[in-house]
């Protein structure tokens, strides 16, 4: 029904107590395993960051999810976020089309701007034109996905004529994309527009504003035609650190959050678990936390977790562990009770290569009567 | 007698930090005096007063999140949704406070844009007088608001001659002028009202 998993930003750690760096060789082989172990305690989706600066190491997702994908059989492997602002559309289509060939099928992802303000002029783009820059770039992505051959021209990218990206998708069923943003309701209405899912990384924010993103999201998927509101595709992030007793997850967490890159220097720990949808504490705590999501946005599809955010690789091990064993069974069950027939399950190659035949079935009836 | 039909906003932020607040001082007779000359034209004014000192904690916290928790989230929406703001800070070092800038700093650049707006200031000498012109006007023509053109500025020795009154009547008295010719605020809430997107694909 919903899907589980966890992504990652990627980043080298530095362990508070001795001050070691960890070296990007040995982040990059981590984020392998961590793959791994995600799928050994039964997740379903492993998700990367792209970045392009120290202290991140996913600059390469397809190579690194590629890799993934030959050393599991079931994970789904996606991206949060894929640049789509920065990254030449073309070299997306053909990258994540090929990483869908070798992974067959098992391949998503997900459409971000980046926050990174000098990424942008790296890769020749100016920060101001971000929204613009993510809705054209996405929309010629669009068309090489679903169009042999296309003509094309735009403000932000050289003009194609009579180009074919290959390789084509497998099986003509482009990969599912999900659009995230933190607060920009163009995102929102863009996600809608396509009826493609998006994704809110529910993290650093109150849930009153990932409330109101997702509601917007809801119904303009309804007002552009592809389903009732409740329908559209929804996915949350979130942020963990579990023990048996909270106490414990409290102390041990402490010293990673008030060295973070993001949350240093600002509200406590305390502060942020009130304010956001960060929980640090019992299994138990981050079932129910997590469940309350569904009484916030609706029913949704893709619920992943961030867990290593700076923290060792033995205790983010632990953490998928815990995950796997007492956290996602149970919300798997939770999640499913009073949930309505019409909400449809999180999109996969095998769901969407079915709803392709069906349509062209359809459409073979109507051309015979 | 005229019956008041339309209730205005005003909001008012002080970036005082004694108590009692020469800012703060100005700052209320400011509100008082925008307030009366509403009450002549036969409408009502509602005031809201943050005052920053006590918000501090926040708005660095918010420098470093992102969002604006605790009480100032709700100062943010006060400001943000009201028919007029009155600003008044004290003069540090030739210009506003550093409090009194980083609460305009996490506003949305976009979120003061068209509100009438009345600045004040006040400090030791009057020879601070122009962190007024030279300080506070250039910020909020960034933030696009309509700034009125009588400001007031309250140095000590104001607070014993009875020009401040007339000043502060006069700086009242326009801006109710401004409030008056125009509609309530309703500033359009991209969530609620999103840009369509054939107009975001093709920038019709």
């Amino acid at each position: 029904m919903m899907q589980f998993g966890i992504f990652s930003v990627g980043q080298v750690s530095t362990d508070p107590a001795t001050g070691r760096v960890q070296s990007e060789h040995d982040k990059i082989r981590m984020m392998v395993r961590l793959a791994r172990r995600a799928e050994e305690v039964g997740l379903d989706v492993f998700a990367t960051g792209e970045h392009h600066n120290p202290p991140f190491v996913p600059s390469s997702p397809t190579t690194l999810l590629g890799y993934v994908a030959a050393q599991t059989e079931r994970l789904v492997l996606s991206t949060a976020t894929t640049l789509i602002t920065t990254n030449d559309p073309v070299k997306i289509a053909e990258d994540y089309a090929t990483l869908q060939h070798l992974s067959d099928g098992r391949t998503d992802l997900m459409m971000g701007r980046g926050n990174t303000a000098p990424v942008y002029p790296w890769f020749g783009k100016d920060i101001r034109d971000g929204i613009d820059l993510a809705i054209e770039n996405y929309h010629l992505l669009h068309r090489l996905w679903r169009e042999d051959v296309v003509d094309w021209k735009g403000q932000h990218r050289t003009a194609l004529q009579g180009f074919t990206a290959t390789p084509r998708p497998l099986d003509g069923v482009p990969p599912f994309v999900w659009h995230g943003s933190i607060r920009s309701p163009e995102i929102a209405e863009q996600a809608a527009y396509y009826g493609d899912g998006f994704f809110h990384n529910n993290i650093f924010w109150p849930m009153e504003h990932v409330q109101r993103m997702i509601a917007l999201y809801r119904r303009r998927y309804e007002h552009y035609g592809h389903g009732s509101a409740d329908q559209a595709i929804v996915g949350l992030g979130g942020q963990v650190y579990m023990r048996p007793k909270a106490a414990d997850a409290i102390r041990e967490f402490r010293p990673y959050f008030d060295t973070s890159y993001v949350y240093a220097n600002g509200p406590s720990l305390e502060e942020t678990m009130k304010t956001t949808p960060l929980t640090v504490g019992t299994p138990e705590q981050v079932v129910e936390r997590t469940l309350a999501f569904r009484d916030a946005v609706g029913d949704y599809q893709r619920q992943l977790f961030t867990l290593d955010l700076g923290l060792p690789e033995e205790a983010v091990m632990e953490q998928i562990d815990i995950l796997g064993e007492e956290v996602v069974p149970v919300l798997r069950k939770e999640f499913a009770i009073g949930r309505p027939a019409h909400v449809p399950d999180a999109p996969t190659h095998a769901s969407l290569l079915t709803a392709k035949n069906a349509k062209s079935d359809d459409d073979k009836e109507g051309a015979t009567r | 007698m005229t019956t008041p039909t339309t209730t205005r906003s005003l909001a008012v932020v002080s970036a005082g930090l004694r108590e009692p607040s020469s800012t703060r001082m100005l700052a209320d007779r400011l509100a008082q005096a925008t307030a009366e000359a509403l009450r002549e034209r036969g409408e009502e004014a509602v005031v809201e007063v943050v005052e920053l000192r006590t918000l501090g904690h926040d708005l660095v916290n918010n420098l470093v999140s992102g969002f604006p928790a605790g009480e100032l989230k709700g100062a943010v929406e006060a400001v943000t949704g009201a028919d007029a703001l009155i600003a008044v800070t004290p003069v540090f070092q030739a210009s506003y406070s550093g409090l009194f800038k980083t609460f305009f700093d996490v506003l949305d650049k976009d979120a003061l844009e068209n509100t009438p707006t009345l600045l004040g200031a006040t400090g030791g000498t009057p020879r601070h007088s122009l962190a007024i012109d030279f300080a506070m006007r250039p910020l909020f023509a960034y933030l696009r608001a309509s700034v009125q053109r009588t400001a007031v500025y309250a140095a000590t020795e104001d607070w014993g001659s009875g020009e401040l009154a007339e000043r502060v009547t006069r700086a009242g008295r326009e801006l109710a002028d401004t409030i008056i010719g125009r509609a309530p605020a309703a500033k359009p809430d991209p969530f609620e009202e999103p840009v369509p997107f054939e107009r975001l694909l093709f920038k019709e």
